[in-house]
C-alpha cells in the first residue's frame, strides 16, 4: 500500500522560517529581521525560500541557511528544501518589526530608525578616536537617553558599530543604518 | 537535473567580457582585503584593529558574492566553485590593479591607499548600480550601502591627518604622493572594455570613472591644501604600476600576496572549514 503525501501546510512553513533564530543574536528571529523575501511550497512537498542578507558579507548566513533547511524540513510533508540569497531588493533596516527593534534594544544594540539629532556629548573627555555625534543618532539601549556619540564606524560585526552614552557611561552597539 | 561542480576554474569560461569585469571587480576586492588584514591584531589603536579587521571582512565577502555572480546558479556546490576562483588561479589570472597588491608599509601609507581605493570603489559600485546586467545592478546597489562606512573611515583619516601636526601631515602627503599615480592603475580598461561597455554590462568606460574619480579627488586634496597633488589628467601610471588588469602584477602579488592567500588552498585542495 503506497501512502499520499501529506499535503504540505503553507502557513506552518512560513512559520518555521520566519522562527529561525539569527545565530549571532539569538533573541531575534530571521522573521523579526525581516530576511524572508519568498516561501514558496509545491504539491510534490519542495520548498523554495528566499531570503534577504542584512550585509553581503555576513558570516552569519550559511548558518542561518543550515537552520533554515532544517527546521522546514521538520515541517510534516516537506521532502526537500531550497534556500536561496538575494540582493534584490536590498535589506534595510526597515525591515525590522516592532518586535525585533524591541528585542536588539534589551540585547543592548540600539536599532536603527529612533530619534535623530543627539545632542554632543558634554562633559566627558573625548577620546582620540572619537568620531564625533553621528549622523544617525541613535538613543541609548540602557538609560533611554539621547546623549550618545558614535565611537566608531566598526564594531565585532559587519552589521554593527559601536556608541557611547554619556549619560548612564555605558558603551553600547548600534545596528548600522546600511542606506547609501 | 546535474549542475556542473566546479572543482578548478577550466570548468568557467573566464574570457568573455562579462568575466573579465567580474573578475576585476572580485580581485581588487580580494587584494584589498588581505592586505588590510595585515592590521589586524597590530593596528595602532582598538578602534583601527576593529576597523580593518572589519573592512577585511567586508571587502573579502564582496569578492566572494562577485564570484558568485560570475558561477551563476546553476552550480552544484558555490563553496568549491569560489575557492577555486579565488584561490586556484595562476598569478597571471588575477585582474586587479597592482595599487592594491602593494604592501602595507606605515599606517599612513595604508590610510592613503585605502582612500584613493575607497573613493574610486564608490564611483564604480555607483555607476555598476545602472548595469545592463540584473545581478550586477542589485549587488552593486547592495554593496554601495555596505561601502559606505568604508568611504567615511577614509574620508575621516585623509581629513585628520592632514589637519594634524608636521607629522602626521607629512606622512599624509608623502604617502599620497607615492599612491596617487599608482591609483591611475585601478583606471586601466579591462580586457575587451569596447564589448562591456557597448553591451551596458559597465554603463561607462574606466576613462570616465578616472574622470569623474579626478574631480573628487582634486576638490578633496584642495580642501586640505594638498591641490599640487591631484593627478593631471594625461597622467599615466608609473610603467611598474600598471598592467594589473590583464594579468601583469608585481612581486609585491607573486612572491607574497598570491603564495600566502592561495598556500592552504594548494596545499589541500578542496580544504572546508
Amino acid at each position: 500500500m503506497t501512502s499520499v503525501p501529506a499535503a504540505v501546510e503553507e502557513t506552518a512553513v512560513r512559520r518555521a522560517v520566519a522562527d529561525v533564530p539569527d545565530p549571532e543574536l539569538p533573541p531575534v528571529t530571521v522573521g523579526m529581521l525581516g530576511m524572508v523575501h519568498a516561501v514558496a511550497v509545491s504539491d510534490e512537498g519542495v520548498v523554495d525560500v528566499e531570503l534577504l542578507p542584512t550585509f553581503s558579507g555576513c558570516p552569519a548566513t550559511e548558518m542561518i541557511e543550515r537552520d533554515v533547511v532544517a527546521a522546514v524540513r521538520a515541517v510534516e510533508g516537506v521532502r526537500e528544501v531550497r534556500v536561496r540569497f538575494r540582493f534584490e531588493p536590498p535589506w534595510t533596516p526597515d525591515r525590522i518589526d516592532a518586535t525585533g527593534r524591541e528585542r536588539l534594544r534589551e540585547f543592548g544594540i540600539a536599532p536603527p530608525g529612533g530619534p535623530t539629532g543627539a545632542p554632543p556629548p558634554d562633559g566627558r573627555p573625548t577620546l582620540p578616536l572619537a568620531l564625533g555625534p553621528s549622523s544617525d543618532a541613535r538613543p541609548c539601549p540602557f538609560c533611554g537617553s539621547t546623549e550618545t556619540s558614535r565611537d566608531s564606524a566598526f564594531g565585532p560585526t559587519p552589521c554593527r558599530d559601536l556608541r557611547f552614552c554619556a549619560v548612564c557611561q555605558q558603551p553600547f552597539e548600534a545596528f548600522k543604518t546600511l542606506r547609501p | 537535473m546535474s549542475h556542473p561542480q566546479v572543482t578548478d576554474t577550466a570548468a568557467v569560461d573566464l574570457t568573455g567580457p562579462r568575466a573579465q569585469l567580474l573578475l576585476a571587480l572580485a580581485d581588487d576586492e580580494l587584494v584589498t582585503g588581505h592586505r588590510a588584514a595585515y592590521w589586524t591584531g597590530i593596528a595602532p589603536s582598538l578602534e583601527e584593529d576593529l576597523a580593518f579587521s572589519t573592512i577585511a571582512q567586508d571587502e573579502l565577502n564582496h569578492a566572494d558574492v562577485w564570484f558568485q555572480v560570475l558561477l551563476g546558479d546553476e552550480v552544484a556546490d558555490v563553496r568549491a566553485g569560489v575557492d577555486a576562483l579565488a584561490f586556484g588561479r595562476e598569478p597571471d589570472a588575477y585582474r586587479h590593479a597592482i595599487v592594491c597588491e602593494r604592501p602595507p608599509r606605515d599606517f599612513a601609507d595604508t590610510l592613503a591607499r585605502h582612500w584613493c581605493y575607497d573613493r574610486f570603489d564608490a564611483i564604480r559600485l555607483t555607476a555598476l548600480t545602472d548595469s545592463s546586467d540584473a545581478a550586477i545592478a542589485a549587488v552593486a546597489t547592495k554593496l554601495t550601502h555596505e561601502e559606505r562606512y568604508h568611504l567615511e573611515h577614509a574620508d575621516h583619516w585623509f581629513r585628520r591627518l592632514a589637519a594634524g601636526g608636521d607629522v602626521a601631515r607629512g606622512h599624509l602627503e608623502a604617502a599620497l604622493r607615492a599612491v596617487l599615480p599608482e591609483a591611475l592603475g585601478l583606471f586601466e580598461p579591462l580586457v575587451d572594455e569596447d564589448r562591456t561597455v557597448a553591451e551596458g554590462l559597465l554603463p561607462v568606460p574606466h576613462a570616465e570613472l578616472r574622470r569623474r574619480w579626478s574631480e573628487v579627488v582634486a576638490t578633496m586634496l584642495d580642501e586640505v591644501g594638498l591641490g599640487e597633488l591631484a593627478p593631471g589628467s594625461r597622467d599615466a601610471p608609473p610603467a611598474d604600476a600598471g598592467g594589473g588588469r590583464d594579468g601583469r602584477h608585481s612581486a609585491d602579488f607573486t612572491d607574497d600576496v598570491w603564495p600566502e592567500m592561495t598556500g592552504l588552498y594548494r596545499a589541500h585542495p578542496g580544504a572546508r572549514w
